[in-house]
């Protein structure tokens, strides 16, 4: 169900306002491209899709009927638009870190844990290694502003097939990375 | 063994805090080095997971969207200009061609077609004609070159 605010905004763009449109591109850009630079690593690419996005979402709003909230209509394209862009991660090892992409980070106490600065990088590599359901659902739900009922509804997914599915991509996540560190 | 099993699956649910366990499992988690070290290493990829950043898009994004949608509104509107354009020359040469057609067939039109007239002019002497005009065809033609290359230029720029 829409808010009366993204019911106008909706309205004002259907009747070619510019400045609408403007806005609502300002309102989801952050997550729209945060999200598909977490799944299609390649900036510039990952660039191209978000604006595709956009202008697939500026050609919809005509049949958009409103019947979910604006923003999961919005991560339904994006969920769209990533599964056409299947990720060649497939085809990765955790192991393919060259000596020049080794990160130098400031960890915290908590991440000296694992005992391997190289983990946040192998831990990107590990989730370019999922299918891709769960790594939008990684990817999507720490992301800030993402709700699991936003993704249980982008997905078409009920809520509790969402949380078992990310535990399970999680737990896939962390095979990945104990066969790394044995 | 039995409880590192049946433990395994729940990992990640006790790591993000949303299950609680059992007094007997709790137990066995606080005793057993595998299945702790297995919760150990599901709370540092949360906490990974929990500390990633958002990466920001580029600061004209909202600018280079509006543009692309610009520039597909103008191409849609050529599409339908072009659509128009020859909707209306077929239309009016179909009038054109109705109107023929109708005073031809009422009678008041003739067609004769000389083809003697036609053969003389293809013969030696349409050869003469065409090379007393070669400079000004050439000129022409230099300058429907010029004009499509020109085209050509724009269209590419506006791509």
């Amino acid at each position: 169900m829409r808010s009366t605010s993204e019911q106008e905004l909706v309205e004002r763009c259907r009747q070619g306002d510019e400045t609408a449109f403007r806005e609502l591109v300002d309102q989801y850009k952050g997550m729209v491209f945060a999200l598909i630079v977490r799944t299609v690593t390649d900036r510039a690419r990952a660039e191209e899709l978000a604006q595709d996005v956009f202008l697939k979402v500026h050609k919809g709003l005509l049949y958009f009927r409103g019947e979910s909230k604006l923003s999961t209509w919005i991560y339904r394209i994006v969920i769209n638009a990533l599964s056409q862009e299947r990720p060649r991660a497939a085809a990765l090892s955790l192991d393919d870190v060259g000596e020049g992409d080794r990160p130098q980070l400031q960890l915290g106490a908590e991440d000296r844990s694992f005992g391997d600065l190289l983990l946040k990088d192998r831990l990107q590599k590990a989730i370019e290694r999922l299918p891709l359901q769960y790594q939008v659902l990684v990817n999507g739900h720490y992301l800030k502003g993402m709700r699991y009922e936003d993704l249980a509804e982008a997905l078409n997914l009920p809520m509790g097939t969402v949380k078992t599915h990310l535990h399970r991509a999680k737990r896939q996540l962390r095979h990945l990375l104990e066969t790394e560190f044995r | 063994m039995k409880n590192c099993d049946e433990l395994e699956p729940l990992i990640e649910a006790i790591a993000d805090g949303s299950l609680e366990l059992p007094p007997e499992q709790l137990a066995h988690l606080a005793s057993c080095d595998r299945c702790a070290a297995r919760l150990e290493r599901a709370r540092a990829i949360e906490q990974l997971l929990s500390l990633r950043e958002a990466a920001a898009p580029p600061a004209n994004f909202t600018q280079n969207v509006m543009a692309q949608i610009g520039h597909e509104q103008w191409r849609t509107e050529r599409v339908i200009d072009l659509g128009f354009n020859l909707a209306m020359a077929a239309g009016i040469f179909a009038i054109l061609a109705g109107g023929v057609g109708l005073a031809w067939s009422l009678g008041l039109l003739t067609i004769t077609v000389d083809f003697d007239a036609i053969a003389q002019a293809l013969g030696g002497d349409f050869t003469g004609r065409v090379l007393s005009q070669v400079q000004t065809i050439a000129m022409a033609a230099v300058l429907l070159t010029i004009a499509l290359a020109l085209w050509w230029w724009a269209e590419a720029a506006t791509d």
